[in-house]
């Protein structure tokens, strides 16, 4: 067998160089600068040829064909078949040319030795040489499960939330992020929160050892809760009625809920707007199957002038539907210091039965206002890690966050 | 959320209806209550108001409900009497204001001094933030020769016998000895207010404890005598509104005390109705739909207000013992609690919005799928961790933020860097078939002085390996990494005290250092306890995001 060489792949494509120089001067002698100019580097290589066959002269400083030789047309077609195995003179010149090698000799002797067996292995001796069809490919247990082999995965909680995010981003919200780190005032005072509120107490949020106390914002905002607190400022509220307390408010704390995010986000928000956040919380609580070393909130709020109790619930249902799967609900009155009227809904899960899905409410003026926002705000959080534990079939919520690399590389990703 | 036990038996005589387990369900919504459990006769309630404790007893909550049969604003008598209490310019500072009462003409049962001794620790508890802004003490008057005295005395003047114990006690044993006086002795120091009769017989020694003598309640007394204390008189007009509402509930009749001050004196307690006035249109503007001004006036009716309409308002009286109205909206929020949640119709949202994802969990999610491809299982840690771990076990040292009073030393720092937790992991799986790659993209929490929090939060990756491993293999993981994101980025020699030297790299880009990559030195497997070597990379990701 026989292959062309790079050069003569090109060859074959634009004629032999002595082929060309003879089609240049066929019609008349050409000057030596125009012939080289044409031909390039393979003007040397043309005009050794057309030497040694005799068929071009030099007169006065012109190229004139004297003859065409037979020799230049048949290594010209030489080029067009070199598959055959018969070895011509002309292939022995284009051999000594370099246009042409031989080719595939090893592979098909390498081959040849499987002709007539059962072979394991089909190998690319085998598939280029053609002997596959004279050899029997062994059977493989097809049947037998494959090796097992773990691979890269998310870890199934993250890839958990992350369907949420995707959820809520079809759902028309926008994703807030918050800091770790908070001032009480994010926390607790934006969200008018009394100071001397049970929930505020040591036992209920975290404080930071060292430094205590960090900035709070200035200006207008400031004196706004200030007054909302003290007497309901301008917002037709009576207030709590007691003497606000900034360095109480500039505490730092860990995050304690995702709402803090939601009120830094009031003061720059779109009208309408609808944002979410799945911020991670910190809390005193004894650890245990149903309280975490620190947990996900998955919370939010919808800031809207058509906004009002029907379409809280409006919004709530649509969770149900969408997170839970459920098609009925239950709603209940409920309490938070920030929201009037409050709600708890219950959703009918196809298999966990009824569950506490989510609280929400509508923002207290005596909170909205203060940060600026005049329309009504709805905000609401999710109890989302309950059906990620019914999901990834966890009983126990410190389960979520698993280090367990066995489990992790057994979980199931659909 | 406060949680109660209340009697089905018991609910029902105050209702006056025997109701069904079924029934109560739905009614105790009306209570903003939630059944949780039953327990036999015993139904487990969840109080779901934290600011109303008048919610907080079967006699709250049957008293919500009789109203859907029998509405309209209940009605309190008080009547007068010559019941003086005399308030020391002693307590000034220690536990300044007192309000009480004397409520006669109790028939006392299991039941009821069952939800006595609940409401009253409830409202201490809950309401009260664990006695220090209410302590509540209920005496026996039989056993009191009025005028009392409230003062304050040091620890040397003054012993009695605290409830249920046999021998005399100084306030500073009572703190030292007493369940109570342990559990809420943190509450005072060198000055101990007391109540004290005529004859020198000791009341209590709010907020730890009542004496032997007179704070016994039994189901032979008929009369008992109610002071609250604390430092905000607010708080305790409300605490001594609730408990002897309550009390009335069950056919008790009140008696005013009048409480003299240094210059003042207020006669407690006062139960006259409170005034407010709403809107209709922001009645129907909260609501979504189109009540007419007489439903709404029913609504109220069956919520327990007095309700009049005035043009387009309507005036309410509610009972002195609610404290939580501060704007119409409290009000609303009853009319729409009275019209019923569920009968209402949800609402779709009229506006449309665009939905999207934060620009870093955008690049954080890209950053995931290349990890992933290069065959790293990801991790989910704690942002809490302790220094042992975070440093001492890395061989490294450093300032972490740090939680006061943590519930657990093994949760008191916020993580400053992620590696730890992959060692954590690697340390947890040692039986788990090797090698083991793992990562994590997550936030570490760093102080920062400049910031309004002290503190900001950084996003990093961390990865590692172990197994049969070498330097080469994080290297190409790395490079793979950067060369997958598009970004330039170079090694050189470096030094990390958690990693080999001479097997230790810094990650550059431009002149910006992201981070290490290395060995990890055997002396921190020794600390994890670990047998195969360990490779790992940390960058920061912010450099990233602003790219």
């Amino acid at each position: 067998m026989y292959v062309l060489t790079e050069e003569g792949k090109k060859y074959l494509k634009k004629g032999l160089p002595e082929k060309r120089l003879i089609e240049l001067i066929r019609d008349g002698p050409v000057e030596m600068k125009e012939a080289t100019q044409k031909l390039g580097k393979e003007f040397s290589i043309a005009l050794q040829w057309c030497k040694k066959y005799d068929c071009v002269e030099v007169v006065h400083g012109k190229l004139t064909l004297t003859k065409e030789p037979k020799e230049i047309e048949d290594q010209q077609n030489g080029l067009k078949d070199v598959s055959d195995d018969k070895e011509t003179s002309i292939v022995e010149t284009l051999i000594s040319r370099k246009l042409v090698k031989k080719g595939g000799e090893d592979l098909l002797k390498r081959a040849e030795k499987y002709k007539g067996q059962e072979v394991t292995s089909l190998n690319t001796d085998l598939i280029k040489s053609g002997v596959w069809k004279d050899v029997k490919l062994r059977p493989y247990n097809v049947e037998s499960p494959g090796k097992k082999m773990h691979i890269g995965k998310r870890h199934p909680y993250n890839a958990f939330l992350g369907d949420v995010r995707k959820k809520l981003v079809e759902l028309g919200f926008q994703e807030m992020i918050g800091p770790t780190i908070e001032l009480e005032f994010w926390n607790f005072d934006a969200l008018y929160q009394p100071q001397n509120h049970p929930s505020r107490d040591w036992t209920q949020t975290y404080s930071l050892k060292s430094p205590k106390n960090g900035d709070l914002p200035g200006g207008a905002l400031l004196d706004n809760v200030k007054a909302a607190h003290e007497n309901g400022w301008t917002t037709g509220s009576i207030g709590w009625g007691y003497k606000w307390s900034p360095e109480k408010a500039s505490r730092l704390m860990p995050r304690a809920h995702g709402t803090a995010t939601s009120a830094r986000t009031l003061t720059n928000c779109k009208i309408p707007g609808r944002y979410f956040s799945i911020a991670r919380c910190y809390r005193p609580d004894v650890i245990d199957a149903t309280h975490g070393v620190e947990f996900n909130q998955t919370e939010g709020i919808v800031v809207d002038e058509t906004l009002n109790f029907r379409s809280l619930l409006g919004i709530l249902k649509k969770f149900a539907i969408e997170f839970a799967g459920a098609e009925k609900v239950k709603f209940f009155p409920d309490y938070y210091p920030f929201t009037e009227p409050s709600v708890q809904m219950s959703a009918k899960h196809p298999e966990l039965g009824w569950v506490e899905f989510c609280g929400a409410g509508v923002f207290r003026k005596e909170l909205t206002q203060p940060l600026g926002v005049d329309v009504p705000v709805i905000a609401w959080g999710l109890g989302i890690d309950r059906l990620a534990m019914f999901k990834l079939g966890i009983k126990d919520i410190r389960d979520l966050f698993s280090q367990n690399l066995d489990l992790l590389r057994k979980q199931v990703v659909v | 959320m406060p949680t109660i036990d209340v009697s089905h038996k018991d609910l029902c005589g105050l209702i006056g209806r025997k109701l069904s387990i079924e029934e109560l369900r739905d009614d105790v919504m009306f209570a903003k209550t939630e059944l949780d459990k039953v327990e036999g006769d015993v139904l487990k309630l969840d109080i779901k108001d934290t600011n109303r404790p008048d919610l907080w007893s079967a006699e709250g909550v049957a008293r919500e409900i009789k109203a859907r049969y029998s509405p309209g604003l209940p009605k309190y008598e008080v009547k007068k009497s010559d019941y003086v209490v005399n308030v020391d310019k002693s307590v000034e500072k220690v536990r300044p204001f007192t309000t009480c009462a004397v409520v006669k003409g109790l028939k006392i049962d299991e039941n009821m001094l069952s939800q006595m001794i609940q409401l009253q620790e409830k409202v201490a508890g809950t309401f009260g933030s664990n006695r220090r802004e209410v302590a509540i003490g209920v005496y026996d008057v039989g056993q009191l020769q009025f005028p009392i005295t409230f003062k304050s005395v040091k620890d040397k003047d003054i012993s009695f016998v605290p409830l249920e114990f046999k021998e005399k006690l100084h306030p500073k044993e009572i703190l030292e000895k007493h369940p109570k006086g342990k559990e809420f002795g943190h509450l005072l120091k060198e000055d101990f207010p007391i109540f004290i009769d005529s004859v020198g017989e000791v009341l209590s020694m709010p907020p730890i404890i009542n004496s032997d003598f007179s704070g016994k309640i039994t189901e032979k007394t008929t009369d008992v005598f109610i002071e609250c204390s604390g430092f905000d008189l607010r708080f305790l007009n409300t605490a001594i509104n609730v408990l002897v509402a309550a009390l009335a509930e069950r056919g008790g009749t009140i008696y005013s005390v009048k409480v003299n001050y240094q210059k003042t004196s207020e006669v407690t307690p006062n139960l006259t109705p409170k005034k407010y006035t709403i809107n209709v249109d922001s009645v129907n503007k909260m609501l979504g739909l189109t009540l007419k001004t007489e439903e709404i006036l029913v609504l109220l009716k069956k919520s327990l207000y007095d309700a009049k309409q005035k043009g387009k308002k309507i005036d309410v009286l509610y009972p002195a013992y609610r404290q939580d109205i501060m704007h119409e909206d409290d009000v609303i929020e009853d009319v729409i609690i009275s019209y019923g949640f569920n009968d209402i119709e949800p609402e779709e949202l009229k506006t449309i919005t665009k939905g999207g994802i934060s620009k870093e969990i955008h690049i954080i999610d890209k950053l995931t799928e290349i990890m992933i491809g290069a065959g790293f299982q990801e991790i989910m840690s704690y942002t809490l961790t302790n220094v042992n771990d975070l440093y001492a076990r890395m061989n490294t040292d450093g300032e972490a933020v740090e939680i006061e009073k943590p519930m657990s030393a093994n949760w008191s720092v916020f993580r400053t860097s992620l590696i730890p937790g992959l060692m954590d992991i690697f340390s947890k799986n040692r039986h788990v078939e090797y090698p083991q790659s793992v990562f994590e993209i997550g936030n570490v929490v760093l102080a920062d002085n400049s910031r309004e929090t002290k503190a900001r939060d950084v996003q990093k990756l961390a990865a590692a390996c172990t197994g049969n491993v070498s330097y080469e293999t994080i290297s190409q993981r790395l490079d793979a990494f950067f060369r997958n994101i598009g970004i330039d980025y170079y090694l050189k020699k470096g030094r990390h005290d958690s990693f080999i030297e001479g097997r230790t790299a810094e990650i550059f880009v431009g002149k910006t250092s992201l981070g290490f990559i290395g060995e990890i030195h055997p002396s921190v497997l020794n600390s994890w306890d670990l047998e195969n070597p360990v490779v790992a990379f940390e960058i920061d990701l912010e450099f990233i995001f602003k790219k």
